[in-house]
């Protein structure tokens, strides 16, 4: 049986590890070769590494840094952050990432990411979605002016081929008081692909939560294991006692 | 000396790193000379049926993979589509003939309910006693949409469920190839490679 992914997520601002409130206000949390190193350490189930600069800061990714990133890792790796061309992907994969996280320029250009997925297969290219609420709409929020309907551009992406996408829900980005169910629920049922759910864990109790209420298969969470005490494992326990199929390390 | 063949399909820095962890002595490679020399040889690789078809094959990668493995019955394994490759045929992109070493074929994921791809930790079923019997934790990382469907049942080495059984594993003679990444399965990962490259196995 298929286990429940339980993915640490690291945002990277080119200098260090940093964590925000519903994208801003981004405070400083750490180093992040060490932060893969002790979440290696803990068998956590996938990793990811996101530049949150590289693209508005118009930069490239460090890759010197995510090679260090990646060498501590012996679980899959997910990176993101500036990637602009079928070279930046395979300077990624060359390197030991898994899988890419493309964002920005998947709203910019549809065409990249079909070129993409057909040089490196679907299984490598994840796309990350922020999404609000506009009424009764879902629409992505983005820094090009684009006014994007979420389910239309999720089955644009689709069609594409790509193979995973990372929901991020903007307005409990680190609030840490629970995921966004309604909006989860309300995108995931049009999609096909494995999905990650991002934004709002605080609690263990909110992982059971999102395990029991939605057909989501794997959980990013950043805020709770840099403000809190609790580590991927107590989320585990949390889950397990849940009924909910997780994988244990020994 | 492991030689991992480098045929322009992903993942080999991952492969090298998990032997160099475990100081198994390796090589990536495409280098005719060093997979001959080698002691056993690892294909690994990510991406689509065809394109790596061409690519060893445009490598003339083919029938020296053959005399080490078919003739020469070097310890052989096969990660992921390295796995898949070993079938007799084909489907993604169209049909394209694989090396043909293990009849079968690859066919696309069709589980009701299920996501494409199969993407994350499942639990696997030995099918054959013996090797890795000792193994406690059988979760693997899986990433992939098609999946290899053996035509004869004895080459089935290990299985796993996603929605109905799957092959996660085959076995012919000198030839162990698996559909999931041991080199980014952790510890598990970790034990089946050393229990692999060290045992007497081949």
């Amino acid at each position: 049986m298929l286990k429940v992914r339980v993915i640490p997520i690291l945002n990277f601002n080119g200098f260090g590890l940093v964590k925000t409130k519903q994208f801003y206000n981004p405070r400083m949390v750490g180093n992040p070769v060490q932060a893969a190193r002790v979440y290696n350490s803990r068998g956590v189930d996938e990793l990811a590494f996101v530049d949150i600069n590289a693209t508005k800061q118009n930069r490239k990714i460090n890759l010197k840094l995510v090679k260090d990133v990646i060498s501590e890792c012996f679980m899959p790796v997910s990176i993101g952050g500036g990637i602009q061309s079928i070279e930046d992907i395979n300077d990624l994969l060359r390197i030991g990432a898994d899988k890419v996280i493309i964002k920005s320029k998947a709203l910019t250009s549809p065409n990249f990411i079909k070129e993409s997925v057909e040089f490196f297969g679907s299984q490598c290219i994840s796309i990350a979605l922020d999404v609000i609420r506009e009424g009764r709409e879902f629409i992505i929020l983005n820094d090009f002016g684009l006014k994007l309907n979420a389910l239309e551009f999720i089955e644009n992406m689709q069609k594409i081929g790509i193979g995973e996408f990372v929901l991020n829900c903007v307005s409990s980005d680190g609030m840490m008081n629970g995921f966004d169910i309604g909006l989860i629920n309300a995108l995931e049922s049009s999609i096909d692909v494995p999905v990650i759910a991002v934004g709002g864990a605080g609690l263990p109790v909110h992982f059971a939560e999102l395990f029991k209420r939605t057909k989501i298969e794997a959980v990013g969470a950043a805020s709770i294991y840099h403000f809190t005490q609790y580590t991927p494992l107590d989320i585990k326990f949390e889950l397990i006692k849940n009924g909910v199929p997780i994988r244990m390390t020994s | 000396m492991i030689a991992i063949v480098d045929y322009g399909m992903g993942n080999l820095a991952s492969v090298q790193k998990a032997l160099n962890f475990l100081k198994l002595d390796n090589i990536i490679t495409n280098d005719e000379i060093v997979i001959r020399n080698a002691t056993s040889i690892i294909l690994p690789g990510v991406g689509s049926f065809r394109t790596a078809m061409e690519n060893l094959s445009r490598l003339n990668l083919i029938s020296v993979l053959e005399d080490e493995v078919l003739i020469k019955k070097k310890k052989f394994l096969g990660i992921c589509l390295g796995m898949q490759l070993l079938a007799s045929l084909g489907t993604e992109q169209g049909s394209s003939k694989g090396l043909g070493w293990i009849d079968g074929k690859v066919i696309r994921i069709h589980a009701e309910g299920k996501r494409v791809p199969h993407l994350g930790w499942n639990e696997i079923h030995f099918k054959r006693n013996g090797m890795f019997n000792n193994m406690i934790d059988k979760n693997f990382y899986f990433i992939h949409s098609y999946h290899f469907v053996p035509d004869n049942p004895d080459n089935i080495f290990s299985t796993f469920n996603y929605g109905c059984e799957m092959v996660a594993g085959v076995i012919k003679d000198n030839i162990l190839a698996f559909q999931f990444h041991p080199e980014k399965s952790q510890n598990a990962g970790l034990f089946l490679l050393k229990e692999y490259f060290n045992s007497e196995h081949a």
